[in-house]
């Protein structure tokens, strides 16, 4: 019942691949499986009504051409028309009712279990899925796209079905007893298809051109309330909204252009289906004046016609929905194609934990070169640390460890064994990752760190947290380690949730860290705390290091010095100091940074 | 911002509260917002409404055309040249009904567009002269959604409701009228359904509604639940913990499916007699008729028209039926933008001061940010032309103290006083202009760098422009882009990496040359490499200026004429760097942290003595 605007746009349906109208509804049915049998059930029933109702209709045409006839009205038949009229009420309040049922919990049924196939899908895609597009967009697909496929199910459906119900039914009467008078009515209709294809079509590419538009001057005035702060600071508020006036005004202008145009074809569908009843009115006319047809039929036809008519009306509402449907179909196709990473048939077992690389090559769009041959070793239980300028391809080193993607070329090993070939479960056991952003799951304190190992008791989380310099605030929390964080739970300070993801990875204890090191500046007792929790989890590992601490970066048993997805130099701090490259840059640099002071 | 982000919305809460105290939404909420922006299309919408009317009443025409001919046919004067007229009339009214509506929904939408414009701007403009404390207590998306979505959504009131809602008014009206002036008893016939119809969907809706709750929640859990499942993925992954994290939000899938079925049970049975009601009034009409008819008292021709104009009576109040729920629908975000409109603007005096000096002071000053006081009668001095530095544990309260300087927030006691007068009473034109900020997340406008720059001073040169880019430390890679100044940033400038949007931020700070300054942790995020460049850029902003700078790099304010240690919304203690690391009490424990974090190595093989070092009493 959700009021529906054609004239606005539609989600973010700037796919341009606008599909028909009916491959919409196949691409539905496809999806619907097991629930076939409990949709087309909805759709037959609301059928079944529009036909009762066709009863009463029917009921009118035998009272027009009886009186018509000659004969008189007499309450006995006063009294079969009462009870003709209350069977089509109970079958129309019985169909419509069953249809309802049908179609809604169908409808609920199967965005239930399609949510549940496409988390279960998304679980098994590489993160690096997720991570190349808007979350956002993954949420919407399982959230407001599918309450659309529930509407488009438990409405649209039914709605067309009830559309043609009455017309398809009359029209073959008509043609049985004329077909002339048959044809005329079918004429308005099939003069309206091809302007109703044409203009479904026009509204839809409208749409996403209009959507396009509307998102770059929106771009403009969102930029005006970002930066409301800014331009305040610099005292620039009338030329801050001389711009966003610019933009709102080219907006509305664009807008109202747009629906110049989208007003057209909606109103000639309207005028083509109803165009319909002059033809009728003159055809059916003609024919009884021909003597082809009796007054009953005339006047049966007269009758009719609106009734015939009006529902087709209503499609053009309909066909906006399946629109929107489709483009939220097609959404969910995008995760439902997305393939997940090839499983090994006979998962490799590594010997040891040494890590390898070898001549990988790697980029995430063909033509953007990320990595370029990069080969290293990293010895068991060693340290090696990568260095940089930003944007040279570390992050992705450590990304590729954790097979959040799949190299385009070349392979990385851990104990000799190629990590495409280790499953799925035996490779996270082997890495923990630790990243810049920490991520708290809504629950306690407990839950979060005890998450690094399933099964471990309160001793060993405590153990953890202690070895994470976490227990002495976590202890002060009135609800200690039962303290509720994430959304609506405690505020804990950016170094506090530092140290209980640290805690939960020296809970998993594997034997390969992954440590991306945090730049943001924090407080120096956090800093000092985390700098000993980490060096706590660290103890005994194979360590891989995307380092910002000149102190981490000296104590490293090997530096890579990263540059434009390239390996240029290589080797120890002292070895690499005399080398007067980039790495002796890099080290003044940060050296010169470490000893500044303001004034 | 780190301190600033509070949970309390307190001195806003009164609306929400408000709200849920009258409980349900304000149906005419929208209308006396939309009501406030209509003067000026006030013509346009006439027109629209006349031209929607007499869309209806050409809609209206072709039945009664076919009730004429359906009463010549029965009396036998039915010929070609009355038909072939019949006909013409039909297919005018048609084309020219279907004109109009098209015209009324093209000039309804002019209408919505231009209100919606009125309102946007004058939205605008209020949100400019809020005080920016007003943003920082909501999420970055609301003002978005309150200048972007909200509004958007409200076009269908204007652009449907109007053409719509009155032609199924009018519709409504002139059937009602024209079937009890012919026949009062038939007229009754037809109406009859209908008030039935929609009793029940009221009550279906009322039965519906007992579950509202119960709706909202499952709904509420099962996306968050989505959305903690896709933002918590990479640390699912990597402790391979997919199943217990799928199977929460399966839970929560399945729970949402079966509040779901469990409405649509409470819902369908009335609901769903609704939906099959409104369509039969024709069930009703015929068999009254025929009594009518067998006792003599009504004609064919009569009856004919009732079933053709009675066959769909409950249309139009469906029609209306849905506007209403529009209206109910966005109620909720008309409610709010009210109340953003109503929000008290940020007082100015607007007049210009005449500033001994750029002394910043701090007199008793106590602030909170909802019930909860953050700051505790501070006061301390930054005289013209020193480092003041801020240092303490997270929330503490350093940035907030930044934020008053800036007016972000007006204290709750006490005052903050520029060269002796208190910022309430210098204009805020000119208290911008004498202060400057350096945040750690710069905000950068999607035009030229040459027009970020130049924000700072519009009157600057290509030369100064350039001045203040080199000085920034800017110049050398903003000439690496083959279009240099004329570069173009894209989204929030995202086409530079964090350490270079700073500097341009600089740069613009440069150019403006305010006597005060404040560097809110202005280094932190850049990346180590960009480190030293900014912190030469900073060096050449800060050159002379009262300057005010909040860090934890705390090497970085060694030299700092005044370091203001802030603990708990008080300051603990002040004084230099060297005094403060001998009085041996806060400071000087942050300090030992502070080099002792830079001492401790991360090393797998070498860390029996990092343990050791960890059981040192601390």
């Amino acid at each position: 019942m959700t009021a529906i605007d054609p004239l606005v746009p539609v989600g973010e349906a700037a796919d341009a691949d606008v599909h028909s109208d009916l491959a919409s509804l196949l691409r539905v049915w496809r999806l619907a499986g097991p629930l076939r049998g409990k949709v087309a059930r909805g759709v037959a029933f609301r059928f079944l009504q529009s036909i009762c109702l066709g009863l009463a209709f029917g009921g009118v045409v035998w009272t027009v051409t009886g009186l018509a006839e000659g004969r008189t009205m007499d309450v006995g038949w006063a009294w079969q028309l009462t009870a003709l009229m209350a069977a089509s009420l109970c079958g129309q309040l019985l169909f419509g009712y069953l249809a309802a049922r049908d179609s809604w919990l169908a409808s609920f049924e199967l965005a239930g279990d399609l949510r549940l196939s496409i988390l279960d899908h998304l679980r098994r895609l590489p993160m690096g899925f997720h991570l190349s597009r808007h979350r956002g967009d993954t949420v919407t697909a399982l959230t407001s796209d599918m309450q659309m496929l529930e509407t488009f199910l438990s409405d649209a459906l039914g709605r067309i079905a009830q559309a043609f119900a009455l017309p398809i039914v009359a029209v073959l009467w008509f043609l049985s007893r004329d077909w002339a008078v048959g044809l005329a009515m079918l004429a308005s209709m099939a003069a309206a298809l091809p302007v109703f294809m044409w203009s479904s079509r026009r509204l839809a590419r409208l749409g996403v051109v209009r959507q396009d538009l509307q998102a770059a001057a929106g771009a403009r005035m969102i930029e005006f309330v970002q930066g409301i702060a800014t331009i305040r600071a610099f005292n620039r508020l009338a030329k801050g909204e001389e711009s966003f006036r610019a933009a709102l005004e080219a907006f509305r202008d664009l807008s109202i252009r747009m629906v110049a145009r989208l007003s057209v074809p909606m109103a000639l569908f309207g005028a083509t289906v109803m165009a319909g009843v002059p033809i009728v009115l003159v055809v059916s006319g003609l024919r009884h004046g021909a003597g082809a047809i009796d007054m009953a039929t005339l006047i049966a036809a007269l009758v009719l016609v609106f009734a015939v008519y009006s529902p087709l009306l209503g499609l053009s509402q309909v066909m906006e929905l399946v629109r929107m449907a489709d483009a939220s179909l097609t959404r969910m196709d995008r995760i439902l194609t997305a393939r997940p990473l090839p499983v090994a048939a006979r998962p490799a077992e590594p010997q040891g934990f040494a890590l390898r690389f070898d001549a990988v090559d790697f980029s995430y769009r063909a033509d953007r070169p990320v990595l370029s041959s990069v080969g290293f070793e990293v010895p068991e239980r060693s340290m090696t640390a990568i260095v940089g300028p930003s944007g040279s391809g570390k992050s992705t080193i450590l990304n590729l460890v954790a097979r959040f993607w799949d190299v385009s070329g070349g392979s990385i090993s851990i104990g000799g064994a190629d990590i495409r070939t280790i499953s799925e479960e035996r490779l996270a056991s082997l890495i923990t990752v630790v990243f810049q952003d920490v991520y708290l799951f809504a629950g306690t304190i407990f839950d979060n760190i005890a998450f690094g190992r399933s099964g471990a008791s309160r001793a060993e989380v405590e153990a953890a947290a202690r070895a994470a310099q976490a227990h002495e605030f976590i202890a002060a929390l009135p609800d200690g380690y039962e303290t509720r964080v994430g959304e609506g739970g405690a505020t804990l300070s950016g170094g506090e949730r530092q140290r209980i993801s640290i805690a939960r990875a020296i809970l998993k204890d594997a034997p390969i860290v992954l440590l991306d090191e945090a730049t943001a500046a924090i407080d120096p007792t956090n800093e000092l705390a985390i700098q000993k929790a980490l060096a706590r989890l660290v103890a005994e590992k194979t360590l891989v290091v995307v380092a910002h601490k000149l102190s981490t970066i000296r104590a490293a048993d090997q530096i890579l010095v990263l540059d434009g997805g390239r390996i240029v130099e290589r080797g120890s701090h002292d070895q690499l100091l005399e080398g007067e490259g980039l790495y002796h840059r890099l080290w003044q640099t940060r050296s010169r940074a470490a000893g500044w002071r303001i004034k | 911002m780190a301190d600033i982000s509070v949970e309390g919305t307190e001195l806003d809460g009164a609306g929400e509260g408000k709200r849920t105290e009258t409980g349900g939404p304000d149906y005419l909420a929208s209308l006396k917002l939309l009501g406030r922006f209509l003067p000026g299309s006030r013509l346009a919408m006439g027109g629209a409404i006349l031209l929607a009317t007499a869309a209806v009443a050409c809609e209206l025409a072709p039945v009664v055309v076919v009730y004429k001919v359906v009463t010549a046919a029965l009396s036998g004067t039915l010929g070609p040249a009355y038909l072939a007229g019949a006909a013409g009339l039909a297919l005018l009214a048609v084309v020219v009904g279907y004109g109009l509506m098209g015209l009324a929904v093209g000039l309804s939408h002019v209408v919505a567009f231009d209100v919606l414009c009125r309102l946007r701007l004058a939205l605008a403009r209020h949100l400019a002269r809020l005080p920016i404390g007003w943003f920082a207590d909501r999420k970055s998306g609301d003002a978005k959604k309150l200048i972007i979505d909200e509004p958007e959504s409200m076009e269908l009131i204007f652009a449907h409701g109007i053409p719509e809602g009155v032609s199924a008014l009018a519709t409504w009206v002139a059937v009602s009228v024209w079937l009890f002036l012919v026949d009062w008893r038939m007229a009754l016939a037809t109406v009859a359904v209908t008030p039935v119809a929609f009793v029940l969907i009221s009550t279906g809706m009322a039965r519906g509604a007992r579950r509202a709750a119960d709706y909202q929640r499952a709904g509420a859990r099962m996306n968050a639940s989505v959305v903690e499942f896709l933002a918590g993925m990479a640390v699912v992954k990597i402790f391979n913990r997919t199943g217990e994290s799928f199977a929460e939000t399966a839970r929560a899938v399945r729970a949402y499916a079966e509040v779901e079925t469990a409405w649509a049970e409470d819902y369908l049975p009335l609901g769903g007699t609704f939906y099959a009601l409104v369509l039969t009034n024709v069930v009703v009409i015929l068999p009254v008729g025929a009594f009518l008819m067998a006792a003599g008292s009504l004609d064919l021709a009569t009856l004919v028209l009732f079933v053709i104009l009675g066959a769909n009576y409950s249309q139009p109040l469906m029609k209306l039926f849905n506007q209403f729920h529009t209206l109910a629908h966005i109620s909720m975000g008309s409610t709010r933008i009210a109340e953003a409109l109503a929000a008290e603007p940020q007082a100015d005096s607007g007049r210009t001061v005449a500033l001994a000096s750029h002394d910043v002071v701090f007199d008793e000053v106590s602030f909170g940010y909802g019930k909860e006081e953050v700051l505790h009668r501070v006061s301390f001095t930054a005289p013209a032309g020193s480092v003041t530095a801020l240092v303490g544990p997270s929330g503490a309260g350093k940035s907030t103290v930044a934020s008053l300087v800036a007016r972000f927030w007006d204290p709750r006691s006490g005052r903050v006083t520029l060269g002796g007068v208190d910022l309430r009473e210098i204009g805020l034109s000119q208290l911008m202009d004498m202060v400057a900020f350096v945040f750690q997340d710069s905000f950068l406008f999607s035009d030229t760098i040459a027009a970020n720059i130049r924000f700072g001073n519009p009157k600057a040169s290509d030369a100064e422009v350039e001045a203040a880019a080199r000085a920034a430390r800017a110049h050398d890679f903003i000439m690496a882009f083959p279009d240099g100044y004329a570069t173009r940033l894209g989204d929030r400038g995202q086409l530079l990496s964090g350490g270079e949007r700073q500097r341009i931020a600089i740069a613009r700070a440069i150019l403006k040359d305010a006597p005060v300054i404040v560097l809110d942790e202005a280094t932190a995020f850049a990346d180590p490499d960009n480190e030293a460049a900014i912190q030469e850029a900073i060096g050449e902003l800060t050159a002379g200026r009262t300057l005010l700078v909040v860090a934890h790099r705390l090497h970085t304010i060694m030299s700092a004429d005044q370091i203001l240690v802030v603990d708990g919304g008080r300051i603990a203690e002040a004084g230099r760097h060297d005094d403060l690391v001998a009085k041996g009490s806060l400071y000087a424990r942050l300090w030992r942290d502070y080099t002792e974090a830079r001492d401790v190595v991360l090393k797998p093989a070498g860390v029996s003595g990092q343990i050791a070092s960890e059981e040192r009493p601390s």
